[in-house]
């Protein structure tokens, strides 16, 4: 009898999983496969091509310019990944501690900007820092001794000037997953600790700080897996400029795939930063994790 | 009676639909996709709704604009490799090497050109040839020849002393007029020249006019960029377009936008920019906010006349397994020849009509700016042949590396000619 429910258990479970699995398989494990595969091979961007061995992975090793667009995609994830985290935990706190209609404005006003589309956040934020009639310029012209600056023209600006933005862009959804952490601490836990003579500091400290841990850890990973992708802002505002000096990962990906036509390469290129992408997201996720263990 | 009656309903609904559709089934379709946005669009759309209106019993096309550059010839290669994809679709010549090397693009015999009307002999030998592949093979028909053109501001030139009789501006000529021309316009808060200084594209148009001008080759027969003593010749042009920045004539890492407010809120008296900008000129003046302005071709500053060209032209995709079918390939070539017979209404946007016929008409020759600039039509220089070349190119893609920096003076000249250099040598396979 049990048997037999074990059997229908499966049946069911089966039936209700196939249209996940059929189309997991066909449009994620399929291409991925076919994109190993084309990883060993000179195929151009569409079509099939010979069997080269290691290659393009040489060839990989070799190319400068990969390995500064890995720098530069480190770069940007240390820019934007830390600050991201820790301002949201910032303005979560403070948000929370607003009450009624005012909170909601708050909290709007702070997660507006994450539902804007990147080429909208690429317009604003290029008006604003246009060099001939940016507002922006002038808080940079005293700074410079009335000098404008082309911020995205200029090397060293580059890639914190796109970290700055894309911070401003998505902390609203951190701050909300922030929130929603910070709600889930009691109330009472602060009290008790009032009542035994806590200040702000020891509270955040010993009771904050611990409580919202798996959440940072959690926001920190998103963080991390996302801006290892990072492809639109800099691509957009590298457009027509020095393209090679702040290309990420994925713009030279891009550009072995799309511009160069050299499909084999830009298949090698994305298996090099899948492998970056799992060994970093799990080293951090494990690190992090002993870390709040330990507390 | 009733009977009847119905018989008689059900017969003219019978024939009706029987009408309808051997009416649907004579009118052919046309595909057709172009990757032409802003003012280009709206005239190509007015041109095809003309073009839909006198073949309303025959021909209908139907029109898709997709997105510029790569995302454009992306689609193109894809769509064609699996048999999918328009009958028709516009075409950078500076882009078809590329296009032929990936197999995207169809070949037009010379019979089918023949056989539409389509002669060689109405363009521009350079313009027509650029559409050949290295075998001489032609892969597309040229409708326009665009470039860049000198902007100039009347009042500002007049006022100086630059300004002839005819309206023009003179004594630009040579590189020694033209330098003392923009340190004479530079003065009380107006600058000489402006031009989209933070952008690759426009840099490589000036660079190759430049260039070419002093008969330098970007690229050899033999397949080596900057050969021998172009590099030299690649030095000096960028030190010159330097020499504007760093002189204070231009201003450094200007955006595109900002170049063009610059020019058309009076505070530079020259612009270099595309054809592609006259109509927002002439739109500018008609709402009577544009002073008195001209366009002329790019002064000669070494040794003879040459401008950089593009061309937009009309191609056939190569749809694997489901190619064009040969009636509708004369179709589609017939259209070709009718919109380059009626080519004058895009020049509106600034271009000039690749079919000589309507470039040497009287309504072209009254037609202005463009008139005044046409002549640069014989010396045009077209993009190096190379899948390497055209736009949104690797080539594109050095422009913004190198001689960007180096005409603002983030790159000696010297190096950004050589690394340049390097660097596409080592992109060739």
């Amino acid at each position: 009898m049990i048997l037999r429910n074990r059997r229908n258990e499966y049946i069911t479970a089966a039936v209700l999983m196939a249209p996940f699995i059929i189309i997991y398989g066909l449009l994620f494990l399929y291409p991925t496969v076919k994109m190993v595969q084309l990883s060993f091979t000179d195929a151009p961007l569409i079509g099939d091509g010979n069997f080269v061995g290691f290659d393009n992975f040489v060839r990989l090793w070799k190319d400068r310019l990969f390995a500064s667009s890995i720098w530069n995609t480190l770069y940007f994830v240390v820019l934007s990944v830390f600050p991201s985290t820790v301002l949201a935990l910032f303005i979560a706190m403070g948000v929370n501690r607003l009450k009624g209609w005012v909170q909601s404005i708050v909290l709007a006003c702070f997660f507006l900007p994450y539902i804007l589309p990147v080429s909208v956040v690429y317009n604003i934020w290029g008006w604003i820092l246009d060099k001939d009639f940016g507002v922006a310029q002038y808080v940079i012209a005293p700074l410079t001794g009335g000098q404008h600056i082309n911020v995205f023209r200029t090397l060293p600006l580059f890639m914190p000037a796109a970290a700055f933005l894309t911070v401003w862009w998505l902390i609203g959804f951190n701050m909300l997953l922030f929130i929603a952490g910070l709600r889930n601490i009691s109330t009472e836990i602060y009290e008790a600790a009032s009542l035994d003579g806590a200040g702000r500091w020891t509270q955040f400290s010993q009771i904050t700080w611990p409580l919202i841990w798996p959440v940072t850890v959690l926001v920190l990973t998103i963080q991390l897996i996302l801006q290892l992708k990072i492809f639109d802002q800099v691509y957009l505002f590298s457009r027509g400029g020095r393209v090679d000096a702040t290309a990420t990962m994925v713009q030279y990906i891009y550009k072995q795939a799309f511009t160069a036509n050299h499909g084999g390469l830009a298949a090698a290129a994305s298996l090099v930063l899948f492998l970056v992408i799992v060994i970093f997201s799990v080293l951090q996720f494990q690190i992090l994790r002993v870390r709040g263990a330990d507390r | 009676m009733i009977k009847g009656m119905l018989k008689l309903a059900l017969a003219a609904t019978a024939l009706l639909t029987i009408s309808a559709v051997t009416v649907a089934q004579a009118k052919d379709t046309i595909v057709w996709w172009d990757f032409l946005g802003g003012g280009d669009g709206v005239r190509m759309k007015s041109l095809i709704d003309e073009f839909n209106k006198e073949h309303a019993d025959t021909v209908e096309i139907q029109a898709t604009t997709l997105d510029w550059g790569t995302p454009f010839y992306t689609k193109v290669q894809t769509s064609a490799a699996v048999g999918q994809g328009p009958d028709i679709m516009t075409y950078h010549e500076s882009r078809i090497p590329l296009g032929i090397s990936t197999g995207s693009l169809s070949e037009i015999t010379p019979a089918e050109l023949a056989a539409s009307g389509i002669k060689s002999s109405d363009f521009e030998p350079a313009n027509w040839k650029q559409a050949q592949g290295a075998d001489g093979k032609q892969y597309a028909v040229p409708l326009d020849i665009h470039s860049i053109i000198l902007y100039y501001n009347k009042t500002l030139l007049k006022n100086a002393g630059l300004l002839g009789d005819d309206g023009k501006p003179k004594g630009l000529d040579g590189v020694a007029n033209w330098d003392a021309a923009l340190a004479k316009l530079t003065a009380n808060g107006v600058v000489g020249l402006s031009v989209p200084t933070a952008d690759g594209a426009t840099m490589w148009r000036i660079f190759y006019t430049l260039l070419n001008q002093q008969d330098g080759v970007f690229l050899s027969k033999d397949g080596k960029f900057l050969d021998g003593d172009n590099l030299d010749k690649a030095t000096t042009a960028m030190t010159e377009m330097n020499k504007w920045v760093k002189s204070g004539w231009t201003p450094a890492n200007t955006e595109y936008p900002a170049s063009i407010a610059l020019f058309t809120s009076g505070k530079a008296a020259f612009h270099i920019n595309g054809v592609w900008e006259v109509p927002t000129m002439v739109d500018l003046q008609k709402k009577g906010s544009l002073f008195d302005w001209g366009a002329i071709q790019i002064p000669t500053l070494y040794a003879h006349p040459a401008t950089w060209a593009d061309s937009h032209s009309f191609a056939i995709p190569n749809r694997q397994g489901n190619p064009v079918d040969p009636a509708k390939r004369k179709l589609v070539l017939d259209t070709v020849h009718w919109f380059n017979e009626h080519s004058l209404a895009w020049a509106g946007g600034g271009h000039l009509p690749a079919f000589a016929p309507v470039r040497s008409s009287d309504d072209f020759k009254n037609l202005k700016p463009n008139a005044d600039y046409a002549s640069l039509a014989a010396t045009a220089v077209f993009d190096p042949v190379s899948t390497l070349a055209g736009v949104a190119s690797p080539v594109y893609d050095a422009a913004g590396n190198y001689i960007m920096p180096a005409m603002n003076g983030d790159l000696a000249p010297a190096d950004a000619a050589s690394q340049m250099r390097d660097d596409l040598q080592g992109q060739v396979k």
